[in-house]
């Protein structure tokens, strides 16, 4: 098949989805690659390097349109675009066909058969296509980069011989793949990070890396696994109280970065204007939702905003472009991974199979129909993990008491052994002769100090141990030596076999331990 | 000949050795004075017994001792590290019929001693232990009578319980649990057996009866460890150990002797502490244990969803070498693929790439309590990079790659997060919060205790099949 990218015509978009790495690996499966002629040039590859890399350099789209079987690219097709489709011709591009339903049905009347990269279903086998992910980390990492340049501090705390410096506070709203992204870069840049999101299972991949989670004591909270690990619209309480919770972090924190989205929804307004006046001067909010409308109410798509109190708020759209060449080595690795599952032979031949759920999830229009929504898959996206159950932490009152109590149980537990043990002894001492009562005494104090000694061993020592108590019973060759001078042959001869396997025990239990040991070494 | 007073003196001397030789297994430095400590006790108390007063039968003693230090100076030389837990098991069963020999050598004592009495009362001069029996009035030998037949059970229950063992942990005997029809009712009607046996043996009846409680307890010993899986040959192993020191302690106080008591008690109590300590690791009780099998589960065991994915060497290679901080946890796997000498020169390898690498070892790692430590360090790896669970436990959320090798059971997220399943709230490896995990292993089946493992499940786990030595050796020549 022929495999044809698109120079992307949208302003500012420098991606491109075929590079000349991916190219090579799409040889491999059989496939013959085109490129329009300067696609890759803004995001640094230019022509020359496509040429190297075996792709054929086409002259202007029509051209690419009428050579290619499958067209890749990135944006969704504008109007001219899906006008040069033809009937049996392949598209793979993010498409949203949600928001585009006109554009959907314009493509089902040609005939042409759509992948859209942004309904790549959210299961582990997908992970390798899922651009959605790629792109939203990209625009995390680059959230950060962006507030940075803006920011007129350090993110690091130092103590300078010039003064110190206190480290930058970032606050993280939405820990989706693009959050986590920027929680991770911030981290590492040396900023003190907290972060909040809708959903409570998260709060183990915020810690991780190495953010505060903004817990919220709500009982109503969402279930993220029902919605395929998206985020759903929260009830009016629950948005209070949240709103409540940034409130608190606004007049504390440098640097903010919104990432909530709602799938198929305007953004949720989570940054609102009173929040942003609480703000110090200089601070900055990065808003990655400004796509859909924004998270803060000061945020105008594609703009930087100074608000009154000298606030600055960043609405870009296009941060994964502002990284051309990373975002298009990734895109067009899920790309390539998307060609891959379509050419299961290797051959070079796609086969559109809508029993996968990748591929059907996938694909919108197939076969002059349209095939959006897609039914839901066959394995559910993410296990349903159990809500976190946030342990309250007892009041030191209640640690007193509770540590009271247990001391006196165990102080009860403690008194009424020794009495038993008393007891026992007592009645024992009524029937055993004295000279028994002498070694038992012996034998009780042997046992404690054996077992308090035993309780300091280390771990690693149990082997060892093992060996060396094993050792140490042998000390039975002591009853066989007592009776070995006997008058009667058969105690003499039980007593000499006795004394035989005893030593075997004593002297193999020392030397194996004495081998072990000399293994021991410090780094 | 010594006097009494020596040796007594002697007898204190070692008893204090040989607690301070236990006292110091607490650190591996101090460790290898304390062997010191234990082979001086031995030595001491040997030795100022044997020149006791009353002893003889040197004819004898001597040319034992020396065949038997000679046997036991091979074995130790010839030992494979990964064998032993056989060893140790092997060691034990001669305590337990050194035992038995012992207290049947006492009643024989008694019986000649009670002959000649009868005959014509007057004493004839005895030797040896006799003689001390001699002195006895007849409520004391009534009591040595029942420290006889203590020494005889526990000996025993000791001597088939090794050898079982031995057998399990050498292959030679079949690691499942297996018992013959009738279950544990057997070993209660065995038990009860022998105490009618010991009350007629009170009663005056022969010295056969000595021997059937021998044969009686024989089964015991035999027929509980048959029924107890290899994996919990860690605690089987410290019981015996500890039954081994209960049956000195028995011995001791037939022959009225402290020291034997001091130490039996010693060695006893220790090997309690420590089947202890490992039931606890596995969270199960000891009575669960020794009469094997696991608790019935209270409900169906939680469906696991996803796939195992298989990885290749090339694969494991480059996360290794992208990664900062490396944790290994080996299991009994690893001890049977001979794998501990390529584990070592992987860890090598990436701590001169500046790694940070450590291990994680759970308490029933292995066959024997320890066990993981000490093939470890046969493969020279250093001591302190080898972390116990608790030790660990909280920093696998921050380590980039955890290497799991033969381990199984140890780090299963159903403990900790399925209630339903079988081995529900025992504690483990925590390896599934580490951003990736690799697991060799031989193919996809269940470990031990026949659970399915969701960890293989997870999204952050590959599979790296193959016998975990070749899977090494392969992936060696590709960490840079």
């Amino acid at each position: 098949m022929k495999i044809g990218a698109l120079k992307e015509r949208f302003r500012g978009e420098a991606r491109v989805a075929l590079t000349p790495e991916s190219a090579g690996q799409l040889q491999k499966l059989g496939h013959e690659c085109l490129i329009e002629t300067g696609a890759g040039m803004a995001a640094g590859f230019d022509d020359e390097a496509y040429r190297t890399a075996g792709v054929t350099v086409v002259e202007g789209p029509t051209a690419l349109f009428d050579a290619a079987e499958v067209v890749i690219k990135v944006r969704e097709p504008s109007d001219e675009e899906a006008e040069r489709l033809r009937e049996g011709q392949t598209l793979i591009s993010f498409f949203w066909p949600a928001q585009n339903e006109a554009m959907l049905e314009k493509c089902r009347a040609k005939g042409a058969s759509v992948i859209a990269m942004d309904m790549v279903p959210r299961i582990s086998r997908a992970q390798k296509m899922d651009a959605l992910s790629s792109m939203a980390n990209i625009a995390g990492y680059r959230a950060v980069i962006e507030a940075g340049n803006h920011f007129g501090r350090f993110f690091t705390g130092q103590v300078t011989a010039a003064g110190k410096v206190p480290p930058a506070k970032v606050l993280v709203i939405g820990a989706g793949v693009a959050g986590l992204a920027a929680i991770g870069t911030a981290t590492s840049l040396g900023a003190v990070v907290r972060a909040f999101d809708v959903r409570p299972e998260v709060s183990e991949q915020i810690e991780s890396m190495g953010a505060e989670f903004l817990f919220l004591d709500f009982d109503d909270t969402q279930d993220g696994s029902e919605s395929g690990g998206y985020a759903s619209p929260s009830s009016p309480e629950f948005r209070e109280k949240q709103l409540e919770c940034f409130r608190a972090q606004a007049a504390e924190v440098d640097i903010v970065i919104t990432t909530a989205l709602i799938p198929g929804r305007p953004a949720p307004k989570l940054w609102l204007e009173d929040m942003v006046a609480l703000m110090k001067p200089g601070s900055v909010i990065v808003d990655l939702a400004a796509e859909k409308g924004g998270n803060c109410d000061l945020t105008k798509p594609d703009e930087r905003v100074v608000s009154d109190n000298g606030v600055i708020v960043i609405g870009y759209t296009d941060f994964p472009s502002r990284m051309a060449t990373q975002a298009s080595l990734l895109y067009a690795t899920n790309i390539r991974h998307m060609l891959s599952d379509l050419t299961p032979e290797k051959d070079g031949v796609i086969v559109h199979d809508m029993e996968d759920d990748v591929i059907r999830g996938a694909t919108v229009t197939h076969r002059s129909e349209i095939t959006f929504p897609p039914p839901p898959p066959k394995v559910k996206a993410i296990a349903a993990a159990k809500p976190k159950k946030k342990e309250k932490e007892p009041t030191p009152e209640e640690k007193r008491a509770l540590e009271t109590a247990a001391f006196k149980a165990q102080t009860t537990r403690q008194v009424g052994l020794l009495a038993v043990g008393g007891v026992l002894m007592l009645l024992l001492g009524q029937v055993a002769p004295a000279s028994f009562m002498q070694h038992f005494i012996v034998f009780v104090l042997a046992c404690f100090i054996g077992f308090q000694v035993i309780w300091k061993v280390s771990h690693s020592l149990h082997t060892p141990l093992m060996a060396v108590t094993n050792a140490i019973s042998g000390i039975i060759i002591l009853g066989a030596v007592l009776q070995i001078g006997s008058g009667s042959a058969v105690v003499v001869v039980l007593a000499a076999i006795s004394v035989l396997i005893a030593t075997i025990n004593i002297v193999g239990g020392f030397l194996v331990t004495r081998r072990m040991l000399a293994m021991f070494q410090k780094s | 000949m010594l006097s009494q007073g020596f040796v007594s003196a002697a007898a204190i001397a070692a008893s204090v050795l040989f607690i301070l030789s236990l006292g110091g297994l607490s650190n591996q430095e101090k460790a290898k004075r304390a062997v010191w400590y234990g082979i001086v006790g031995m030595a001491v108390a040997v030795g100022f017994t044997a020149l006791g007063p009353g002893i003889g039968g040197y004819g004898w003693l001597i040319p034992m001792v020396l065949i038997g230090a000679g046997i036991g100076t091979y074995l130790a030389r010839k030992v494979e590290m990964t064998e032993m837990p056989q060893l140790v098991a092997a060691l034990h069963s001669f305590v337990g019929l050194a035992a038995v020999f012992v207290a049947w050598s006492a009643d024989l004592e008694r019986r000649r001693v009670l002959a000649a009495r009868a005959a014509d009362g007057v004493m004839q001069e005895f030797s040896a232990f006799a003689a001390l029996v001699a002195t006895k009035a007849p409520d004391e030998l009534t009591f040595l009578q029942i420290e006889v037949v203590l020494g005889i059970f526990i000996g025993a229950v000791t001597f088939t319980g090794s050898v079982i063992a031995f057998g399990k942990l050498a292959g030679k005997v079949d690691g499942k649990p297996r018992q013959l029809p009738g279950g544990h009712l057997l070993n209660a009607g065995a038990a009860v057996l022998s105490l009618v046996l010991a009350v007629m043996y009170l009663n005056g009846a022969g010295f056969w009866t000595l021997i059937l409680l021998a044969l009686l307890a024989f089964f015991i010993g035999y027929h509980l460890i048959m029924g107890i899986g290899g994996a919990d040959m860690p605690v089987v192993v410290s019981m015996l150990n500890s039954y081994s020191g209960w049956a000195a302690a028995a011995i001791g106080f037939t022959l009225s002797n402290d020291l034997l008591i001091v130490t039996g008690a010693l060695v006893g109590s220790s090997g309690a502490i420590l089947s202890y300590i490992m039931c606890k690791a596995m969270n199960r009780n000891f009575v669960n244990v020794i009469l094997g099998g696991f608790g019935g589960s209270q409900g169906p065991a939680a469906e696991i969803e996803g796939e195992q994915v298989a990885i290749d060497a090339g694969g494991v290679a480059s996360a290794l070498n992208d990664a900062d901080s490396v944790i290994i946890v080996p299991g009994y796997g690893m001890a049977v693929a001979q794998a501990q000498s390529a584990v070592s020169d992987l860890v090598r390898k990436l701590r001169a790439a500046g790694k940070e690498v450590r291990f994680g070892i759970h308490p029933v790692a292995g066959r024997l309590p320890g066990h993981m430590n000490v093939l470890l360090a046969e493969a020279k790896v250093p001591y302190d990079i080898v972390l116990e669970m608790d030790e660990i436990n909280d920093d696998f959320a921050s380590t980039d790659v955890v290497i799991v090798i033969g381990s199984n059971d140890i780090v299963n997220p159903a403990a900790q997060e399925d209630p339903n399943s079988p081995i529900a709230g025992m504690p483990v490896l925590k390896v599934w919060e580490a951003k990736q995990v690799f697991i060799s292993k031989r193919g996809q089946g269940t470990g031990y205790s026949g659970i399915e493992n969701p960890l293989f499940y997870k999204e952050n786990s590959r599979m790296f099949y193959g016998d975990a030595r070749e899977s090494l050796n392969t992936l060696l020549p590709l960490i840079d």
